[in-house]
């Protein structure tokens, strides 16, 4: 049961080890960046730092869904990049509610990390001990997936909100709806990059800076669109590129 | 939050709702690419855009029956009912393409006889397909399918607006536990099934420990959220 012929772990050019620092460190960095510039300086005009932060992250997921999918789960990828912001959306709302009330706002990214980090484990687990799957990496892809997930829509979140407080990212983001736009954009992010490219010559390279490309559509609060440019010498699918100008479209729309 | 006799019963009904959903998941005939290029029996794609649909249907109904009265049941029978509607009219326009655009009778690869109907099947069967269209059995199981998921959803938006008071919370929050339900559950029946009748319906009880698990860590977390200011 192999999607596209890569089965037992898809070659890679860069360690997973490797792009999951990177897509850490680069998102909750970014996340304290863009927070901590926006209060210290009284000011919203950083909050697109953590649009920029949820590309790391999103980076990170879409090299999972490559490390898991290769081996064929018999679902779709899509069903994985769903999970993900499932697993996502519960870690974000826990971890900035409990931050929240034990009065210490600035630690709730730490918090959904953890949270997310444990529980995606634990899916990973029951996936293999208990569904049998016995996909080797299904236990730290899944802790990646769901980390990904949630610091995806964390810096998205925080892009709309321009803060990392329970109650205006709740006022802001979830009770305006923006979440439904952000849950989707960050699902087809995560999941739409091995989706498009997989197959016999699907490359790590190509699938990673197509997840750049998707995950490119982020905002700020202020409506303004940043779409990051994979540059020349890739080859992008053609209905990436339609679906980064029916989110940012839709998102224009809204 | 204090662990108290309601939180108690909020977590109970977070998880009784995750494994509805969980479980509801192995009723519907999903029949994946193979469906959807009729050489499959059962609906043209898989389980977690119809899990999705119906579930997020169901939502809305109960989410406003809610808005009307707060009677678990009424806001219950309102989710099933809006989830089972959901994935009826799928399977229903379905159908009709199936028969009138696609041009194949409905046969079910599984059982010589449709449990149902009581209807032959092999003779109907394409060479090289293993069955296509949605026969009776399945209509049927998929209605049931889409009640539990509606159900389930239902139970765990009532639990988490009655938690934390905020409507856009719970429901996304919902959906988030729904998704995670589903997910594990597809995985189980390995993408396509196609319905109670199928073997692979005795696989349900791993669906059932996994979905248990995760619900309940899930309603764990759950229980501290608060609604915002």
């Amino acid at each position: 049961m192999s999607v596209g012929g890569a089965a037992g772990g898809a070659p890679s050019a860069y360690e997973p080890q490797k792009i999951r620092i990177y897509g850490l460190a680069g998102s909750i960095v970014g996340l304290y960046l863009g927070a901590i510039l926006n209060s210290a300086l009284n000011t919203e005009v950083f909050s697109f730092i953590g649009a920029v932060a949820a590309i790391f992250a999103v980076v990170m997921g879409a090299n999972s869904v490559r490390r898991i999918c290769a081996y064929g789960i018999g679902t779709g990828v899509p069903s994985i990049g769903m999970l993900a912001l499932g697993m996502g959306i519960i870690a974000v709302m826990f971890g900035l509610s409990l931050a929240e009330t034990v009065g210490f706002g600035l630690a709730g990214p730490i918090i959904t990390l953890i949270y997310a980090g444990i529980f995606g484990y634990i899916i990973g687990v029951i996936a293999n001990k208990v569904i049998k799957f016995n996909i080797p990496v299904m236990e730290e892809g899944n802790a990646d997936l769901s980390m990904a997930g949630a610091l995806a829509i964390l810096g998205w979140s925080f892009a709309v909100s321009g803060t990392l407080g329970y109650d205006s990212i709740v006022n802001d983001v979830l009770m305006t709806g923006y979440i439904a736009i952000i849950f989707i954009a960050g699902g087809l992010a995560i999941l739409h990059p091995f989706n498009a490219n997989l197959g016999p010559d699907e490359k790590q390279d190509r699938t990673l800076v197509n997840a750049i490309m998707v995950g490119g559509t982020g905002h700020d609060r202020h409506g303004n669109w940043c779409l990051a440019d994979p540059g020349p010498g890739y080859r992008t699918s053609a209905d990436s590129h339609r679906l980064c100008h029916m989110v940012l479209l839709l998102q224009d729309v809204l | 939050m204090m662990f108290d006799e309601t939180t108690i019963i909020y977590i109970l009904e977070i998880i009784v709702g995750g494994l509805l959903v969980g479980v509801g998941v192995h009723f519907v005939p999903v029949g994946g690419a193979p469906a959807a290029m009729a050489q499959a029996t059962g609906i043209g794609t898989g389980t977690v855009q119809l899990a999705a649909g119906s579930g997020l249907t169901g939502l809305l109904a109960a989410g406003l029956m809610m808005s009307v009265t707060d009677n678990i049941w009424l806001v219950l029978a309102s989710g099933a009912v809006g989830a089972g509607i959901m994935v009826g009219s799928t399977m229903l326009t379905g159908s009709w393409i199936y028969a009138y655009a696609v041009g194949v009778p409905f046969a079910s690869a599984k059982v010589t006889y449709d449990p149902i109907t009581g209807f032959s099947q092999p003779p109907y069967i394409a060479p090289g397909t293993v069955g296509h269209g949605i026969p009776t059995v399945c209509y049927v199981s998929g209605l049931i399918g889409g009640m539990m998921g509606g159900l389930g959803g239902a139970m765990i938006y009532y639990a988490l607006y009655l938690i934390n008071g905020n409507a856009a919370l719970s429901a996304m929050f919902a959906i988030g536990i729904f998704l995670v339900n589903a997910v594990i559950a597809s995985w189980n029946i390995q993408g396509t099934i196609e319905g109670f009748h199928d073997p692979k319906f005795k696989k349900w009880p791993f669906a059932f420990r996994a979905c248990l698990i995760a619900s309940a860590l899930l309603a764990l977390a759950s229980v501290f959220i608060t609604g915002g200011a």
